[in-house]
């Protein structure tokens, strides 16, 4: 386990590293995670002590954002003023991505796959 | 034998250490999934937002600053990065996946990734939404460990864009095949890619909960985004 755990610090180690230096703009794990996909795309298997924290991390992924979103406490009266308006925001805006997203499938496929 | 100090001295010391957010933290987690799969995996009980609303409202009822909160939950927070490069699994596993459909669905990531930022920012302005609560729409679609790495790069709120996060993802996951069907989206790939980029995890958990094609679809379709949207925001939001 500690090894899996050493090998996705490393690349996260290096993600930053590239993010400071490089592309500021993109967050270190992101790039981090290019470079993990990238090595393993070349090495053509997944180790397997990696592959088991990972799949640990992202069983629980939900139990990481936890923290940052209890912060919503110091927010609640702004999103008490504005709840009418943020929840049609937020409802008419993923509907507007799932059907945008899907038609531009089903064009191109349309298209392309016959 | 000492005698027993008070229990409020046995409080003072308690919150004042690490021990108690952490606890309040996976308790509160573990007892949203216990009601998630109690509910037979229902969207609506998203153990997230349960253990949010329970650690909230213990936190205000004790009278814990969320500072003090943070300070002890950080550790976890912490392992939001390494989470984030964990992603580079599922998307290399999906790596055939995307390659037998290459033209069709980066054109579809693309175009679903911009409308996501662009629909809800212009939203947001045409319903005049109070202006701090706008920058945590950026990344709403997106994964919320991503998502909020976006947001601290982009000097946003990431509790906020966490919070509209698993919003999303839970509205996408229940509103999704209602405009799926109005649309006459019939294939299983293009319905779970539509709802793994506009709602990220929880989109994908109902995607697979109705096929597996579906779900392996929205599971490269979240982590595709993840890294669209890294790309992508910083170059929409320069005009606002």
């Amino acid at each position: 386990m500690v090894q899996g755990l050493v090998q996705l610090l490393l690349f996260q180690a290096l993600g930053e590293v590239a993010s400071r230096f490089m592309l500021p703009l993109m967050p270190g794990p992101v790039l981090g995670l290019v470079l993990l996909v990238a090595y393993l795309m070349v090495s053509k298997s997944i180790p397997a002590n990696m592959g088991l924290v990972a799949q640990g991390l992202l069983d629980n992924l939900g139990l990481l954002f936890v923290p940052a979103a209890v912060g919503v406490v110091l927010y609640l009266p702004l999103l008490q003023s504005n709840w009418l308006a943020l929840s049609l925001v937020l409802c008419l805006s993923v509907m507007v991505t799932i059907g945008t997203t899907a038609l531009v499938l089903k064009l191109l496929a349309h298209r392309l796959e016959k | 034998m000492t005698p027993m100090p008070p229990i409020s001295e046995i409080w003072v010391y308690l919150s004042g250490s690490p021990l108690l957010a952490l606890f309040l933290t996976l308790g509160a987690y573990f007892i949203g999934t216990t009601v998630y799969q109690k509910s037979n995996r229902s969207s609506l009980a998203n153990p997230v937002l349960i253990a949010v609303i329970l650690v909230a409202g213990v936190i205000q009822w004790i009278g814990m600053p969320y500072k003090t909160y943070f300070e002890g939950a950080q550790f976890v927070h912490f392992l939001l990065g390494t989470a984030t490069v964990s992603l580079a699994i599922p998307i290399y596993k999906a790596m055939d996946t995307l390659k037998a459909r290459v033209w069709i669905l980066l054109p579809g990531l693309v175009v679903g990734s911009a409308t996501s930022v662009i629909s809800a920012v212009s939203l947001a302005y045409a319903l005049k939404l109070d202006p701090a609560l706008v920058g945590g729409l950026y990344a709403k679609s997106v994964t919320a460990p991503i998502a909020m790495g976006i947001a601290e790069r982009l000097h946003t709120s990431p509790t906020l864009t966490a919070i509209y996060a698993v919003v999303t993802g839970i509205l996408g996951a229940i509103l999704g095949r209602f405009v799926l069907d109005a649309l006459k989206i019939k294939a299983w790939w293009q319905r779970g890619f539509a709802m793994g980029l506009a709602a990220h995890g929880i989109g994908t958990s109902r995607a697979f909960s109705v096929s597996a094609e579906a779900g392996t679809y929205a599971s490269l379709a979240m982590g595709l985004n993840g890294v669209m949207s890294a790309v992508l925001i910083p170059v929409l939001i320069q005009p606002f």
